[in-house]
């Protein structure tokens, strides 16, 4: 084929070769959209018009009951939802807070010189890839307050046992467990963000007498800025969704001191069988969720609609 | 002058090893001592004080093997994650390298990944348990490798696409008037360019499943269980067997750990979803 022939067939068949194009995207992403549409908008669906009826699974029958919006006012009137949502945003904020500072003091710590480097940089991120299920799990044995490790060496400092799991402190327990785990998270995006810092800038900054103080507060942190707020809106959206750890570690107890949104849907649905309820539960979640992380969303839409080639 | 600034340099860089010794020792404590949990007697562990220097043992780890049959979990959990991983690149690499070569106008299919990607797993619990009850699916290996398929898509659609999109047009188009499909495109040209995003993408799909816990609470008894929900079994029996809990633990997390470790280079690209590189 020369260059010419290809050149008028091209000039030729713009719309034919169009309509192509449009048919092969249908047929390389149907098996991707059929599977996210059926597996998990079907259930979606599903579960807006359960949330409209009194369904139980301990009363036969009751899923022919339409309740209109009871279940949503029900929900909405409860304290223990309220409670799960308090939870849920002191989670969040205390944990996703202590993650972040936490996170850019090693960060800063991991991007000076010094030997084994890149190994303790390894190491680091240890915490961040455990098995959520095997943290919770094994913090409860940390937490123990007769035989666990953390008051056996409270105690070599000489501090009283502290009641890690009990309703005062259960949930600082739950957030200390999760900033273990996931500050490592903030460190490799921080670091990250360190290390596309321009060099010669600081220098030139450093030459005209900036101290190191100066350098960070004009220099460094605003050019963290943008991976700080990426690195929170992810880590914000793990916490809500959280559930694996907190499950393992406190089942949502003592009382309700631990039970998050997620730990709330859980047990209405799977402890009480009241279906009813829990797809009303999961619906306000799903907006709760959507609304917080709006500004993320279109972010990353923008920032993947900005750059084509 | 200049050798006292290259002693004094390297004196700040040792202070600094060491200092990143103590910090590195004090905060992975939790893990080391998990790992040491899976070789000490479960006496030695819950001895007060706890012996920091003990007789090692592979107690735990036969306990687990021979008395709690663990090794069934364990295939249960690599049957399930290979089986998704297949699927899920599978099924995401053609359509997220349409997104990013094909359709101009994908905006929808870009805001329903996303959604899909950030509704919480419970939301969709409850309908799931109910559809695969009337399916006869409880406790089935496609019943897990179903739903894990459905949750990692539009993770591996998204990153996907920004490997994809990696790679510039031309090469399309100059195959294209070369007079190769556009199947042809994607199998002879395009895969081979994004073969390392796509098993960085592997792996994150790995981890992800593996270390899935909320579906499987869902969808199986405890007959049947993948690894990490084998361990909801031990929060009532872990008094006696810490050290088949330390061995557990260790068995379900090293794995993913390694992973990580081999994958590091493409962290933070894959936990950003590639908003940062």
């Amino acid at each position: 084929m020369t260059i010419s022939q290809t050149i008028t067939g091209d000039r030729a068949t713009p719309r034919r070769r169009r309509r192509i194009r449009m048919s092969s995207v249908f047929w390389f992403t149907l098996p991707a959209a059929a599977i996210m549409l059926l597996v998990l908008g079907v259930p979606l669906v599903y579960s807006l018009y359960y949330s409209f009826t009194g369904w139980s699974l301990v009363i036969p029958g009751s899923d022919q009951d339409f309740i209109g919006l009871l279940n949503y006012t029900d929900v909405l009137g409860s304290s223990e939802f309220w409670a799960a949502i308090s939870v849920t945003l002191i989670y969040a904020v205390v944990a996703v807070s202590l993650e972040c500072a936490l996170g850019i003091l090693f960060a800063i710590l991991l991007n000076m010189e010094f030997f084994g480097r890149g190994l303790f940089r390894s190491l680091m991120l240890i915490p961040m890839v455990i098995t959520p299920a095997v943290v919770g799990i094994f913090w409860k044995l940390l937490y123990e307050q007769d035989s666990g490790v953390f008051n056996y060496l409270l105690g070599t400092v000489g501090f009283e046992p502290v009641a890690w799991l009990s309703l005062t402190f259960a949930l600082a327990s739950v957030i200390i467990m999760d900033v273990w785990q996931s500050t490592p998270f903030f460190t490799l995006i921080i670091l990250a963000g360190l290390q596309s810092l321009d060099r010669d800038t600081v220098s030139a900054a450093q030459a005209d007498g900036a101290n190191a103080l100066q350098v960070f507060r004009y220099l460094t942190l605003p050019h963290l800025v943008p991976y700080i707020m990426i690195a929170a809106a992810f880590r914000i959206i793990g916490v809500m969704a959280d559930f694996d750890k907190i499950f393992l570690l406190t089942l949502g107890g003592p009382g309700n001191a631990t039970t998050t949104l997620s730990v709330y849907a859980y047990n209405t649905g799977f402890k009480v069988f009241d279906i009813g309820r829990t797809t009303a539960i999961s619906w306000i979640y799903v907006v709760f969720v959507l609304l917080v992380s709006a500004p993320l969303i279109w972010r990353l839409f923008r920032g993947a609609s900005v750059n084509r080639h | 002058m200049i050798a006292a600034a290259m002693a004094n340099r390297s004196t700040r860089k040792m202070l600094l090893t060491l200092f990143w010794c103590a910090l590195a020792f004090v905060y992975l404590f939790p893990y080391t001592w998990m790992v040491l949990t899976g070789f000490r007697h479960g006496v030695d562990t819950i001895s007060v004080p706890p012996r920091i220097i003990f007789q090692p043992t592979l107690d735990g780890f036969r306990h687990l093997f021979e008395v709690t049959g663990f090794q069934k979990y364990l295939l249960n959990s690599a049957v399930v994650t290979i089986a998704s991983v297949l699927l899920v690149i599978g099924v995401s690499a053609p359509a997220s390298y349409a997104l990013a070569h094909l359709s101009k106008r994908s905006g929808v299919l870009l805001v329903a990944i996303l959604v899909a990607r950030i509704i919480p797993g419970i939301a969709i619990g409850v309908p799931v348990y109910l559809l695969a009850t009337r399916l006869h699916q409880l406790d089935t290996y496609q019943a897990l490798v179903v739903i894990n398929v459905a949750v990692n898509i539009p993770f591996a659609m998204w990153l996907m696409r920004s490997f994809f999109m990696e790679v510039h047009p031309s090469l399309r188009e100059a195959a294209i008037s070369d007079g190769c499909s556009e199947w042809q495109v994607f199998t002879k040209i395009m895969l081979p360019l994004v073969l390392g995003g796509m098993l960085a993408t592997s792996v994150f799909v790995f981890i992800g499943v593996w270390n899935e816990f909320l579906f499987a609470l869902i969808l199986t008894t405890s007959v049947s269980p993948t690894a990490p929900l084998a361990m909801l079994g031990f929060r009532t029996q872990y008094g006696v067997q810490w050290d088949a809990v330390g061995a557990a633990a260790l068995l379900v997390s090293t794995p993913v750990i390694v992973f990580a470790f081999i994958m590091q280079r493409y962290l933070v690209q894959g936990l950003t979803m590639g908003s940062v590189k």
